[in-house]
C-alpha cells in the first residue's frame, strides 16, 4: 500500500470530525433526525473546506445499515463501502469528466431502478460545475422530481455557474473557510496521532499556509514532515514554507520608513542571495506593513497580530513614528507590486523600483487635510482680499488708480496696494495681510488675521481695542507680536500698562491657539514710513480714497459735466447713496 | 543521485527524504522560474523511484529508458498547441487507471500545467484528489497563480528557486568559453534560467547591446530624428524587442543602483561603466524612476498589441525627456 497523504488519511468520517462546519452537519443531523431529508442537495464553499468529504458522510448517513441517523456508524458494510469508494448505490461522478448530455442521460437510465441494497440511491456530482448547460437541462426534470429512492448531492467550488434552475431545486450549504485556531487544534490532533512533535508556532504557520483551507494546510503539513521526519524544528518549517527572516524584514521596514533608499536596495540584495521568493518577499513586507498599520489603529492588537512580543515592541516602535496615510500609501504601492511580480520577466527590478519609490515618498498628506487647508486658503483669500481685487468695486477700479493719481486732494498715505504688499512682507509665515478695515467677513473665519484679532478684542475690551487700532503691527511670527505706537503718544502710554498686555496676551492666545510673547516698541516719528500703517490710519487711508473716487466718478459723470458745462456752476458737495448703486450728484450753483 | 540538476539543493534533500521515509505524496507541483531544471528534478525523482538498483545508476534498463523518454510508466503531457486540452487529460486518465507495468509506480509529470484549460483542469480534480495507490503525478509550472487554486490545493508544492548568479556565471564560462565579464552579463540578465542565458540571445545580450545602450545615451531631447530613427529601429525587432526593452531596463537599474552607491557586482553593464556614470550624473533619481515606469508601461501596451512604432516613439521620447 503506498503512502496515503494526510489530508486522505485523515479525510473525516463522521459529522463531528468535520471542523469548522458545525452549521451544516447540524442542519443535515436533523433532517435526518426528523425524517425531513430533501432530494437534492447541493455543497458549496472553497477548495480544501470539506464539501466532498460531508457529501460522503450525508451518503453513509443515510445508507447505514445501522439505521438512518445523524451518526453513521462506520463499521457496517455499507458504511466501509463507501468509505472505500465502492459503494453499490452510491455513484461519485466526477462532473468535470463527464460534461455531456449523454452522461446525464446515462444517469437518468440508472436512476429509475431500485437501490441494490440500501435505503437510497445516491448520486455525487463533484465539480458539478463544469457539467454543461445541455447537461444541465437535461437533469432539470429528474432533479426536480426523482423517484423517492433517490437523492442528489453536488458539491462544487464555483456556484455561480450553476443555472439558476438547478439551484432553486436543491437545498443549498455554503461552507466556510475554516478558522484558523480549529485547523491549529486539527493539526494538533494529526501530529499526535502520527507521532510528530512539533511546536505550536510551526503548527501555527503551517496552519496559516492552509489560507483556510484544510486541505491546503494538511498537503503543507505533509511536506513539512516529509523534510523533516518526527521531529519537525521551526527553523526548518521557516525554510520549507520559503518565510523570509524577521530580521530582513524589519531591516526593509525600517529603510522604507527612513528613507534610506540604500539600505533598501541592500535589503534586496540579500533576499536575491538568500533565494527567497521576491513575490513572497512583497507579501510578508504588506503583512508586516500591515502590523504597522494593525498597531496604529489598535492600542490593544491582541488576537489581531501575533509574533514574538520581542518583535512587536520593535514594530510598534516603527509605528510610533510614522503617520497612517503614509502606511497606507506603502500598503497600495507594496499590494499592487505584489500583483505586478507575479506577470514580471524581472521582479527584481520591480521590487527595487517599488521600494526606492516607498523611500523616496515625501511625508503623506491625507487629500481631505488638503481640501480642507484649501477651502480654508480660498475663504481667506475671498475675505480679505485687497481692497483693489474686490468684485464689487471693479467697476469703479481702473478709474480710481489713475484718477487717485492725478487728484490733487489725494491723501498722502494714499497707495492701498502699497501698503498692503508692505504688511505682507513683515509678516509671511501666518500670511497675515491687513486687509482694509470693515472688511472682516461675516463668518468670522480667517483666523490668523491681525485685524480679526482687534476686531476681536473690540468686541471683549473695546478700550484695548481702541487703542491697539493705533498701534501698528510690526512682527507677527508667532509666537512673537510686536507692536509699534507712535513715541510719547496716549496710546503707547495705554499700551505699556501691565494690566492691558496681560488682557491682550489672553485674548490673543486664545485666538491664536498658541502662547505669545507681546512686545510694545515706541516709534519715533521719522520711523513712520516705514513701518506698515495703523489699523485707524489705514481705515482713514480707505475712506479718504473712497471719497475722492466717488467725486472723481462724479465728476467726470457726462451729465455732470454737460451741467457746469450749460450752467457753469461749481460742484461743492459729492455725497454717495448708501443704497444703490447709482450716485446722485447735487449740484448746486 | 540528482547529479545533474545543478542547484536546487534543499528540493533535492526534500524529494530524496520523502521517497526515503516513503512519505511521497501522489502529487507535486514544481513550481519555479523557466529553465532553471525543474523538469530535469522530475526526471530524477523518477529515475529514484524507478531504477532496479536503486541509485539512479543510468544503466539499468529503467534508467536508459527514462533517459529515451519510452519508460511504459513514465507519462507526460505537454501543451498542444497553446494549451493542455481535455481529450489529453481523459487519455491520462485513462491510463493511469491500469496498474504499473514495469516500475513501481506510475509517474505523470505535466509541464506546463498553467496551460491547461478549464476543462481539463477541472477533469483532473478528481484524480489529482484520489488517484489509484502507486500512482505520482508531477506538475511542473512557471506560475503557480495561473493554475486553479483547486489543483493548487491537491498537490504538495515545491518551491524552485532562481539559481544563484555565481553559480550560473560559472557554469557560462565553463560551457560557453566567454570571459567572466561577458558571463556576468549573461547572468545577471536570465535572471537565473539556464534556458535563457544558453539560448539565442546570446548574441543580443552580448554585443547589440553595447550599441544599443550607447544610442540610446547619445540621444537627447533635441534630437527628434535620430530618436525616430531608433524608433523604427526598434519597431523591426518583432520577435526581441522585449529582450530589448529588458536590456533597456537593465540599463536604467544600473544608473539606480549606481545613485545610490550599490557594489559595482551588482550592476549589469559593468563593461560600460563609463557610459554610466556619465549619464548618471544628468539623472536624478526620481526621473530614473519615471524612466524605468515608461519602459514597463510601454512593455504592458506592447502585450496588448498597440502599434510598436508608436509606442517606441513614445517611449524613446519619455526617455530623453
Amino acid at each position: 500500500m503506498s503512502y496515503l497523504v494526510l489530508a486522505r488519511k485523515y479525510r473525516p468520517q463522521s459529522f463531528e470530525d468535520l471542523v469548522g462546519q458545525e452549521h451544516v452537519s447540524q442542519t443535515l443531523g436533523n433532517a435526518i433526525k426528523t425524517g425531513r431529508v430533501h432530494h437534492a442537495f447541493l455543497f458549496t464553499g472553497a477548495r480544501g473546506v470539506g464539501k466532498t468529504s460531508a457529501a460522503r458522510i450525508f451518503a453513509k448517513a443515510l445508507n447505514c445499515e445501522q439505521g438512518l441517523s445523524s451518526q453513521p456508524c462506520n463499521v457496517c458494510q455499507s458504511c466501509l463501502e463507501i468509505s472505500s469508494g465502492q459503494g453499490l448505490d452510491v455513484f461519485e461522478i466526477d462532473g468535470a469528466s463527464n460534461t455531456g448530455v449523454d452522461d446525464v442521460r446515462e444517469l437518468r437510465e440508472n436512476i429509475r431502478y431500485l437501490p441494490s441494497r440500501s435505503r437510497y440511491k445516491i448520486f455525487i456530482i463533484d465539480e458539478v460545475h463544469m457539467l454543461s448547460i445541455n447537461a444541465f437541462n437535461a437533469l432539470l426534470k429528474t432533479l426536480e422530481e426523482p423517484p423517492s429512492h433517490a437523492k442528489f448531492i453536488f458539491a462544487t467550488t464555483e456556484p455561480h455557474k450553476i443555472p439558476i434552475t438547478i439551484l432553486s431545486r436543491c437545498q443549498r450549504f455554503d461552507f466556510r473557510k475554516i478558522p484558523l485556531p480549529l485547523i491549529i487544534t486539527r493539526l494538533k490532533e494529526i501530529a499526535s496521532a502520527e507521532n510528530i512533535q512539533v511546536s505550536e508556532r510551526s503548527l501555527g504557520l503551517v496552519a496559516r499556509r492552509g489560507e483556510g483551507s484544510m486541505r491546503d494546510a494538511l498537503s503543507t503539513f505533509d511536506q513539512v514532515i516529509a523534510f523533516c521526519g518526527e521531529t519537525v524544528g521551526d527553523e526548518d518549517v521557516q525554510g520549507l514554507l520559503g518565510m523570509v527572516d524577521r530580521r530582513l524584514l524589519l531591516d526593509t521596514l525600517e529603510g522604507i520608513l527612513g528613507h534610506d533608499s540604500r539600505r533598501v536596495l541592500q535589503s534586496v540584495r540579500r533576499v536575491d542571495d538568500l533565494g527567497h521568493s521576491f513575490r513572497q518577499f512583497c507579501r510578508e513586507l504588506v503583512e508586516a506593513f500591515r502590523s504597522l498599520v494593525v498597531l496604529k489603529v489598535v492600542p490593544d492588537p491582541e488576537g489581531l497580530l501575533d509574533g514574538a512580543p520581542d518583535e512587536l515592541e520593535e514594530l510598534r516602535r516603527l509605528a510610533g513614528a510614522v503617520e497612517l496615510e503614509d502606511l497606507e500609501r506603502a500598503v497600495t504601492v507594496l499590494i499592487r507590486t505584489e500583483g505586478d511580480l507575479a506577470g514580471s520577466s524581472f521582479p527584481r527590478l520591480a521590487l527595487e523600483m517599488a521600494l526606492v519609490r516607498l523611500a523616496h515618498l515625501p511625508a503623506g498628506r491625507e487629500v481631505a487635510t488638503l481640501v480642507r487647508q484649501m477651502e480654508d486658503l480660498q475663504r481667506r483669500l475671498d475675505s480679505k482680499a485687497p481692497v483693489v481685487e474686490r468684485p464689487a468695486t471693479t467697476s469703479f477700479e481702473r478709474p480710481v488708480a489713475s484718477s487717485a493719481e492725478r487728484s490733487p486732494t489725494a491723501n498722502p498715505e494714499k497707495p492701498v496696494p502699497g501698503n498692503v504688499e508692505q504688511v505682507a512682507a513683515t509678516a509671511p509665515p501666518v500670511g497675515v495681510r491687513t486687509p482694509p478695515v470693515g472688511e472682516v467677513s461675516p463668518d468670522g473665519d480667517g483666523r490668523h488675521g491681525w485685524q480679526d484679532l482687534v476686531q476681536l478684542v473690540r468686541k471683549e475690551r473695546p478700550r484695548l481695542g481702541g487703542v491697539l487700532e493705533h498701534g501698528r503691527l510690526l512682527v507677527l511670527e508667532l509666537p512673537v507680536v510686536e507692536l509699534g505706537f507712535v513715541e510719547g503718544s496716549f496710546h503707547l502710554l495705554q499700551m505699556q500698562g501691565a494690566e492691558l498686555q496681560t488682557a491682550f496676551s489672553k485674548i490673543a492666545e486664545d485666538f491664536f491657539g498658541q502662547s505669545i510673547s507681546l512686545k510694545v516698541v515706541a516709534l519715533r516719528e521719522q520711523d513712520q514710513a516705514d513701518v506698515p500703517p495703523s489699523l485707524a490710519e489705514e481705515r482713514q487711508a480707505r475712506e479718504s480714497t473712497q471719497r475722492n473716487r466717488v467725486r472723481d466718478e462724479a465728476l467726470a459723470h457726462p451729465g455732470i459735466q454737460a451741467v457746469q458745462k450749460i450752467l457753469g456752476g461749481d460742484v461743492v458737495q459729492v455725497k454717495p447713496l448708501r443704497e444703490g448703486t447709482d450716485l446722485e450728484h447735487k449740484d448746486r450753483k | 543521485m540528482f547529479a545533474r540538476v545543478l542547484g536546487h539543493q534543499r528540493q533535492k534533500n526534500l524529494l530524496q527524504r520523502a521517497v526515503a521515509s516513503s512519505r511521497l505524496p501522489h502529487a507535486y507541483m514544481f513550481e519555479g522560474p523557466e529553465g532553471i531544471g525543474k523538469c530535469l528534478m522530475a526526471l530524477a525523482l523518477t529515475k529514484m523511484l524507478f531504477c532496479a538498483n536503486g541509485n539512479s545508476c543510468s544503466e539499468c534498463p529503467a534508467c536508459q529508458k527514462i533517459d529515451h523518454h519510452n519508460h511504459p510508466d513514465l507519462h507526460s503531457i505537454s501543451p498542444d498547441g497553446s494549451s493542455i486540452k481535455i481529450e489529453q487529460i481523459r487519455a491520462l486518465q485513462k491510463e493511469l487507471s491500469y496498474r504499473p507495468l514495469e516500475a513501481p509506480y506510475k509517474v505523470c509529470l505535466i509541464d506546463g500545467a498553467e496551460k491547461m484549460n478549464l476543462a481539463a483542469a477541472n477533469a483532473l480534480l478528481k484524480t489529482l484528489e484520489e488517484p489509484r495507490p502507486q500512482t505520482l503525478l508531477i506538475l511542473l509550472t512557471s506560475t503557480p497563480d495561473a493554475v486553479l487554486p483547486t489543483i493548487r490545493s491537491r498537490c504538495q508544492r515545491l518551491p524552485f528557486s532562481r539559481i544563484p548568479k555565481d553559480k550560473l556565471q560559472e557554469v557560462l564560462v565553463e560551457q560557453l568559453n566567454i570571459d567572466d565579464t561577458q558571463a556576468h552579463i549573461l547572468a545577471t540578465l536570465s535572471e537565473g534560467s539556464f534556458k535563457k542565458a544558453l539560448g539565442k540571445d546570446r548574441e543580443l545580450y552580448l554585443q547589440r547591446r553595447r550599441d544599443l545602450l550607447k544610442t540610446l545615451a547619445a540621444l537627447s531631447a533635441g534630437s527628434v530624428i535620430p530618436l525616430l530613427d531608433m524608433a523604427q529601429k526598434l519597431a523591426e525587432e518583432k520577435d526581441l524587442l522585449f529582450e530589448i526593452l529588458e536590456i533597456m531596463q537593465a540599463f536604467y537599474r544600473d544608473l539606480l543602483l549606481l545613485k545610490h552607491g550599490s557594489p559595482l557586482d551588482e550592476l549589469v553593464n559593468i563593461d560600460m561603466l563609463e557610459t554610466l556614470n556619465q549619464v548618471s550624473r544628468k539623472e536624478d533619481v526620481t526621473s530614473l524612476l519615471g524612466k524605468l515606469n515608461a519602459i514597463m508601461t510601454s512593455r504592458r501596451h506592447l502585450e496588448r498589441n498597440v502599434n510598436r512604432q508608436l509606442a517606441m516613439e513614445v517611449l524613446l521620447l519619455r526617455l530623453v525627456a
